[in-house]
């Protein structure tokens, strides 16, 4: 056996924690006197290595660290419970505030008001002739009208039972009112307005191809200049 | 003690009783596992951090965190495996944002001064060694580190660690083996 291949083999005897000697290197390390101090060396430094080890982590306990551990456990639990508790309470009054502002919303002095003037403008065909008018918007005082109470009361039949309605947006009020009062003579261009289209059908439209009869093709001419 | 609890003939434990009773159980099953497992966290912790206090706090954590999750640890060697782990993880994360702070403190003051007053040569030589070996074993992969710890930990055998980990008894030797031969590659 060479005397690298020993120290080879001894350093993996040792870091194996191997404690016997396998005979092979026993036998060198009896003739070979530089492999016998390696090995001293080697023996030595793992022992020092196994020591040093044990020493990081074999170290006395300290006696707070249990009494330490159960009071973060009992802050943990009484930190969590106020975090669910706090977080229900929240959430109740959130809910609260929403349905108080809400409530307020639809009661207010002020809200009936704004609500009405919101109210859709209706053109009404009356007994067999055709009159648009503008309608007054209706207040309604206290009544608590949301959007679907709003668009339920556009949409109720009032005088005509067979009245059609339109919606006009709040934005556009003064504009159509302006020009349903323009057109009270031209009653067509108002019913066309309130009135459903009729139930046309498209018909194909063809288009011819265009033809030129008297079309002379003449050929190019090189002019000098080029 | 063993913990008694009224039921109304014909009616199985149920509702608020039967929780508050299981958390009792739990606790006290816990707090059985701390007998053992708590100085296990605070060594393996130690030993990464190799300062009592940061393990200490950092025992507590991970032990913390073994409280929360209890209900899915209370195998015996999960319980313990896993809480080793966390503590390793834990003390890795703080041992590594404390070389971040030496060092960014190192930079704003200058390279610090040694002012151990050692007298004897020996202890000198062992500090030096000591410090060595320290530096050796940061440089060592996290999974041969943490073998080396567990098996260095006085009272646990190789099977120990082996089940404690949940690896083969073959791989806990093999990582020991590569541990300790790379550890005296660079303290040689």
């Amino acid at each position: 056996m060479s005397c690298q291949r020993c120290q080879e083999k001894m350093v993996d005897a040792l870091a194996s924690g191997e404690g016997a000697v396998h005979v092979e290197l026993a036998a060198h390390l009896r003739v070979c006197a530089e492999c016998r101090k390696v090995h001293e060396a080697q023996v030595h430094l793992f022992g020092a290595i196994d020591s040093g080890v044990r020493a990081m982590v074999d170290v006395s306990v300290p006696p707070s660290l249990l009494p330490g551990l159960r009071a973060r456990v009992a802050e943990d639990g009484v930190a969590r419970q106020p975090w669910s508790f706090t977080w229900g309470v929240a959430t109740v009054a959130v809910v609260a505030v929403l349905a108080v502002s809400v409530g307020l919303l639809m009661r207010g002095p002020g809200n009936s008001r704004r609500v009405v003037d919101r109210s859709p403008i209706v053109a009404r065909e009356v007994g067999g002739a055709h009159s648009v008018t503008p309608r007054q918007p209706q207040v309604v005082a206290g009544a608590p009208i949301h959007a679907r109470a709003q668009h339920e009361v556009a949409r109720a039949p009032q005088g005509g039972a067979t009245a059609p309605e339109v919606l006009v947006l709040p934005a556009e009020r003064a504009a159509f009112i302006r020009f349903v009062t323009d057109l009270p003579e031209e009653r067509d261009v108002a019913v066309a307005f309130t009135r459903p289209a009729a139930d046309a059908k498209d018909e194909a439209v063809e288009i011819a191809l265009l033809q030129i009869d008297e079309l002379k093709l003449k050929p190019l001419e090189s002019s000098n200049r080029e | 003690m063993r913990e008694l609890v009224l039921i109304q003939p014909g009616r199985t434990l149920e509702g608020p009783t039967a929780r508050e009773s299981d958390r009792a159980r739990a606790d006290r099953e816990f707090e059985e596992r701390l007998a053992e497992s708590g100085p296990l966290a605070f060594r393996v912790a130690y030993g990464v951090l190799r300062n009592a206090a940061d393990a200490e706090d950092v025992a507590q954590e991970a032990l913390l965190k073994a409280y929360r999750n209890f209900g899915r640890l209370r195998e015996p060697e999960r319980f313990r495996g896993w809480l080793v782990r966390i503590a390793f993880r834990l003390a890795l994360d703080r041992w590594r944002s404390a070389k971040r702070r030496e060092k960014r403190e190192t930079e704003w003051n200058g390279p610090e001064q040694s002012v151990t007053g050692q007298t004897a040569e020996e202890l000198a030589v062992s500090s030096e060694f000591e410090a060595r070996l320290e530096r050796a074993m940061e440089e060592l992969p996290e999974k041969f580190r943490l073998v080396l710890l567990l098996a260095a930990i006085h009272g646990y055998t190789l099977d120990e660690v082996s089940e404690m980990l949940g690896i083969p008894m073959g791989t806990v030797k093999s990582r020991l083996f590569f541990a300790r031969k790379q550890l005296a590659e660079k303290l040689r």
